[in-house]
């Protein structure tokens, strides 16, 4: 069970090569064979995530949520997928069509991007890169102009009020997210994902850097637009943000993508901070999948428990609360690993 | 500390996370509903005194009934109510005010019809009361009554001329000179004749012949004794 996947794809580029084809196009063609993976997997994580979300919600304001379709309502999520499709697709005749149109195509191929590094598994990747934290956060921040085309395209005033401000946000929030796996990585030494993991073999990272996981948590959290930071959508004060004017299916993409971001970002946290697939008895997909879903858990536990903050406040938290917080951290990190070295323990 | 209340409010929606739904399930499960829940109005036709209380007391002018005099008993007969339940508030006065409990809510909340006319609830006069109150007050009542004035009829007549109604029961006229003064010194003995000759002529033959026969005997004691007296003297 543990190597299924390897092994599957080592058979499938030995059939290739073995048709004749040169091994740079057996491995273009299991590169996507990989990506139609990707997608699949993203595809099942909405509909289930969706449904999930709306029933731990419910759960949480001691609801039942979606119950109708399916047992306990699991066919809620494809019934509106059908939904989504087939409404109408409108483009407002003020906005700018080449901008609006292109804005959730975009958003949507970033969110699939950032699955390029993800380890799924023991030697389970896309592409094994050696600078994949790196790579991760530089994609996950593009969302930032996929949301501001959507709102200068619309040329809608809420949806420009909702890029502008996802825009700040999401910049402000970038620093402290990548300074706070900083301290990771000066443990680890490395950027590579797949060396990360292997460096939590005896202690996870939450561990180690418990002040780096909660910096991360709340910056993340800002970075998927989610709440209690969820000011680009806002639906009381912004009618949508930079969503206001998308409709049906450009809609439905864009929704798509947030989840997938948000099941993205999970997985790295499930990966830098809580041992990546390393686990005992399960094979090492399913235990990144278990984390994975934890950590969604728990992003959702947060969402629904807090109010959205003022847009004042988001902004000095994060410039003079997470900033300061994950520079010291690197500070205290420095200071431990050299206070190690001195002491020889590493 | 700061962040306290955080770590306060996850911790409330982790406990209700767990705890049971409050959901209805509505057309699943019914609801529960509290003992004075007011539903839908209800009316029962035979309690109503149509005094009207419930008509003025409604804010929305909801209610309205008819009504027609009876001609034997001189009271308010009750022809149909309407409830026009579409305006009701659901206020609760006319069942406050209703003297019978004939206007209360009971438990039916389901009340969505397809036309706005099915909202109104009109309430004929069942036809089985009518033929029920023939039974009892036409019936026996005015039955009662009609027999007690042709026994007050008749009581006047043998007042005022009792040999001509006594011929009727008794033939001969020595007989009936007997009982008519009997019937003048005692005013019983009139009414139980006067009622038996409404009710039936033949028994009141007979109790006359027994009247008559007494008074003969009495008189003739009477006679007995006088003569026995005028022995003695």
């Amino acid at each position: 069970m543990e190597a299924l996947f390897v092994n599957l794809a080592a058979v499938l580029s030995g059939w290739l090569t073995s048709l004749g084809l040169s091994p740079i196009w057996a491995d273009t063609v299991l590169l996507f064979v990989k990506w139609i993976i990707v997608i699949t997997i993203i595809t099942l994580n909405i509909i289930i995530l969706i449904w999930l979300e709306r029933k731990v919600s419910a759960f949480f304001q001691e609801r039942l949520g979606p119950n109708r379709l399916g047992p306990f309502g699991i066919f809620q999520t494809i019934a509106d997928a059908i939904k989504l499709l087939t409404k109408e697709d409108i483009v407002p005749s003020a906005a700018d069509k080449l901008i609006f149109k292109t804005a959730p195509m975009f958003f949507i191929v970033v969110a699939v991007m950032l699955y390029t590094v993800i380890p799924m598994g023991q030697g389970m990747e896309v592409i094994n890169l050696n600078i994949g934290l790196l790579f991760f956060i530089s994609i996950g921040s593009l969302s930032t102009i996929a949301l501001l085309m959507a709102g200068w395209g619309s040329n809608n005033k809420w949806s420009l009020m909702g890029a502008v401000r996802s825009v700040a946000q999401m910049v402000s929030y970038e620093i402290p997210l990548a300074f706070s796996l900083l301290g990771v990585v000066m443990i680890s030494g490395s950027l590579n994902l797949q060396d990360i993991v292997a460096a939590q073999g005896k202690l996870w990272f939450i561990i180690l850097q418990p002040i780096a996981f909660i910096t991360y948590f709340i910056a993340a959290t800002a970075e998927l637009n989610r709440g209690p930071f969820d000011m680009p959508e806002a639906e009381q004060e912004l009618t949508g943000g930079a969503y206001t004017e998308y409709t049906g299916m450009r809609w439905a993409l864009f929704f798509l993508a947030e989840y997938t971001n948000l099941v993205a970002v999970s997985a790295l946290m499930a990966t830098v901070f809580l041992g990546g697939w390393q686990g005992p008895w399960l094979p090492s997909w399913l235990w990144i999948i278990i984390k994975t879903y934890g950590v969604i858990l728990v992003f959702f536990w947060v969402k629904w428990t807090f109010p959205r903050i003022r847009m004042d406040h988001l902004m000095s938290f994060s410039w003079k609360v997470l900033v300061p917080v994950s520079l010291g951290n690197i500070l205290l990190t420095g200071a431990g690993i050299y206070f190690c070295r001195w002491m020889g323990w590493c | 500390m700061n962040g306290q209340g955080l770590i306060k409010g996850l911790g409330i929606t982790f406990k209700h996370f767990f705890q049971k739904e409050i959901t209805e399930q509505y057309p699943d499960v019914m609801p529960q509903l509290a003992p004075r829940f007011r539903g839908c109005l209800q009316f029962e036709f035979e309690k109503c005194i149509a005094c009207g209380i419930c008509v003025n007391s409604c804010p929305n002018n909801v209610l309205s009934f008819e009504t027609e005099k009876d001609e034997n008993s001189k009271k308010k007969k009750l022809l149909s109510y309407t409830i026009d339940f579409q305006h009701c508030m659901f206020c609760n006065l006319c069942a406050e005010g209703c003297p019978k409990q004939c206007i209360y809510f009971d438990h039916n909340f389901e009340l969505s019809s397809f036309k706005r006319e099915d909202i109104k609830m009109v309430y004929l006069r069942p036809a089985e009361m009518d033929m029920r109150e023939e039974e009892s007050t036409n019936g026996q009542e005015q039955q009662e009554s009609k027999e007690q004035k042709q026994i007050d009829a008749m009581q006047k007549a043998l007042q005022k001329n009792p040999g001509k109604v006594l011929s009727k029961i008794l033939e001969q006229e020595e007989d009936i000179i007997i009982l008519s003064e009997l019937m003048q010194s005692d005013e019983k003995t009139a009414g139980k004749i006067a009622e038996l000759m409404v009710k039936d002529k033949e028994k009141a033959a007979k109790v006359a012949a027994g009247f008559v026969n007494k008074a003969k005997k009495n008189r003739a004691k009477t006679e007995t004794a006088g003569e026995g007296g005028d022995a003695n003297d």
